[in-house]
């Protein structure tokens, strides 16, 4: 735990440098490559690359939040708690529903050969598209936003889930399979005590994943239904403010980075556990 | 014919009957892997299969184990299809690759028949200890499979194919990868556990001594197909280790060498 903490913050202060010292050189050439007059890929002026200082600062500095005010860093540690609970139904319902895909077509191949194309396909679908479909269904539902928040992450979710699983169910050898047939092992027996843990190796990647790809749907899922609040509401309205006020969409990004990493690390963490875990 | 332990009267402990077997068949790449065989082995005998590679000693185990269907042919394990005897759990199987679960401890693996046949906690890690002792592995139970050499997992496989005691024990050259003294002590032990179980051993082994030196009956396969060349008798009263110089065992080794000559000769 604490060296991933110390490897994150060494990623941040290694970003932190790289990013100040482009935006010295761009300073110093005009925006171009030192001693030539080709131009650099991004200029170097306050709106585009403000100054990683005062992005960091912007992070202590005050906000609104309606009547409250308060440092804008605690502003987006309340809106991320709430992006958290949205992405992490989002993540348990779609691993749920990854799982039971996988084994249903573990068990019956004539559902693999029905499902597996339409699972692919699905994720062709556009967010934009698929959000307000989902937003109006639930409402017509009296479903809280919240609610439907979830359900688009957990469309991003299950994909990686679904597919990982199904290869690790299928990874123990035919020797294996052998010895629980010795054993007249019935079909549920042979999944509990063979494929599931067989298909540890495959799950936990797909696991940190789906965690990275829940909260990315349940940002999405907050800006295209229009919430009132959660990450995704915030980093719009800076959007918005951008060419004003470019540190606060910067600190917001990094508030969404964060979130990323947090539920890629609990992930992690209880992968370590798991398999540390001895059966029997 | 000896056996070892009478009883005439019980049904056979395996009777395989004009068994045909083939692999994908009506494909190019059909092969026959055994063809017409017959073979009874009673109750308590010691039986080896010996024969060149890839003759069918492996498939011929699974059509006793019902791991495999014979193309034609019945196949009948204590009087009843082989079906209905892998339900019972008549028989315990030891592999050619050990196949331990790799997540599992020592002690876990040879666990887990009896976790399937619901055996108390106290029960099994009782028996699981007992069993360790038998294989000379009294203190590997907390270890995991990919900390132990090639043989010591051979010794974990059989100690859980006879953890559950069955009245079979079917055994696919599982002294292969051992080193010639734990071999001979194995086999001592096998010996042993037979004689004092009754049960009934069918073993398949590529070494001329080691089915001399165990078994009732030594059952030479020529290969493609596999068919049953000759089955010899072997008499060489209770086993002790001055048995391995006795002239009577080289006697018996001969036959068979000469047999197995015979049948790789004709390949
Ligand atoms: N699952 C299978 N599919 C197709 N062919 C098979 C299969 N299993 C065995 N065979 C074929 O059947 C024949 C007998 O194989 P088997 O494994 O029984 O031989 P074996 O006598 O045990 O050999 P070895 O001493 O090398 O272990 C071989 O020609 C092999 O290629
Ligand atoms: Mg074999």
């Amino acid at each position: 735990m604490l060296r991933m903490a110390l490897s994150v913050l060494a990623a941040l202060i290694v970003i932190f440098s790289l990013w100040e010292s482009y935006k010295w050189m761009g300073q110093q050439t005009g925006d171009a490559w030192p001693g030539t007059s080709v131009e650099l890929p991004v200029s170097t002026d306050d709106i585009i690359m403000p100054h990683a200082v005062d992005i960091v600062g912007e992070l202590f500095a005050d906000i609104r939040d309606g009547r409250a005010t308060l440092p804008l860093i605690v502003f987006l540690a309340k809106k991320a708690w709430f992006t958290f609970q949205e992405a992490a139904i989002g993540f348990f319902l779609g691993s749920a529903i990854g799982l039971g895909l996988a084994i249903l077509m573990l068990r019956w191949r004539f559902a693999e050969r029905g499902l597996l194309p339409w699972i692919n396909v699905s994720q062709t679908i556009p967010l934009i598209a698929l959000a307000p479909i989902v937003v109006t269904w639930g409402r017509h539902q009296n479903l809280p936003d919240i609610a439907s928040i979830a359900l688009i992450s957990t469309f991003l979710t299950f994909f990686p889930v679904a597919v990982s699983a199904l290869r690790g169910l299928q990874s123990p050898t035919p020797e294996h399979v052998e010895l629980m047939r010795s054993y007249a092992a019935p079909w549920w027996t042979t999944l509990v005590k063979l494929r599931l843990p067989s298909a540890r190796p495959y799950l936990f990647p797909a696991f940190k994943i789906a965690a990275t790809l829940s909260v990315v749907g349940a940002i999405v899922g907050e800006i295209s239904i229009g919430t009132k609040t959660g990450l995704g509401r915030a980093t719009l309205e800076f959007a918005q403010r951008y060419a004003v006020w470019p540190e606060r969409l910067y600190a917001s990004v990094i508030g969404s980075a964060f979130l990323g990493l947090t539920v890629f690390g609990l992930v992690t963490l209880v992968e370590r556990r798991v398999l540390r875990r001895a059966e029997g | 014919m000896s056996t070892a332990i009478g009883g005439t009267t019980r049904e056979h402990a395996v009777c395989i009957d004009s068994v045909d077997m083939a692999f994908n068949v009506g494909n190019d790449d059909e092969v026959q892997a055994l063809s017409s065989i017959d073979l009874q082995i009673e109750q308590g005998e010691f039986v080896s299969l010996i024969g060149p590679s890839g003759c069918g000693k492996s498939t011929m185990l699974r059509l006793i184990g019902d791991l495999l269907t014979p193309t034609s042919g019945s196949v009948s394990v204590f009087g009843k299809p082989a079906h209905d005897a892998r339900v019972d759990q008549d028989y315990g199987m030891v592999f050619q690759h050990p196949g331990l679960f790799d997540w599992r401890r020592v002690r876990a693996n040879i666990e887990l028949p009896l976790e399937l046949h619901d055996w108390s906690k106290a029960d099994r890690t009782d028996r699981s200890a007992e069993m360790l002792q038998l294989v000379k592995l009294d203190g590997f139970g907390e270890y995991y499979p990919r900390q132990l050499s090639g043989g010591m997992k051979q010794r974990v496989s059989i100690a859980r194919a006879l953890s559950f005691s069955p009245r079979l024990l079917l055994m696919d050259e599982p002294f292969g990868a051992l080193d010639e003294m734990t071999r001979e002590h194995m086999q001592g032990e096998l010996l042993r556990i037979w004689k004092e179980t009754g049960t009934t051993v069918v073993f398949v082994t590529h070494s001329i001594p080691e089915s001399a030196f165990l078994s009732n009956r030594v059952v030479v396969l020529s290969a493609r197909p596999g068919e049953v060349n000759s089955v010899i008798d072997v008499n060489l009263g209770e086993r002790t280790p001055d048995t391995r110089e006795d002239p009577k065992f080289f006697q018996t080794t001969t036959e068979i060498r000469e047999a197995l000559r015979a049948v790789e000769g004709a390949v």
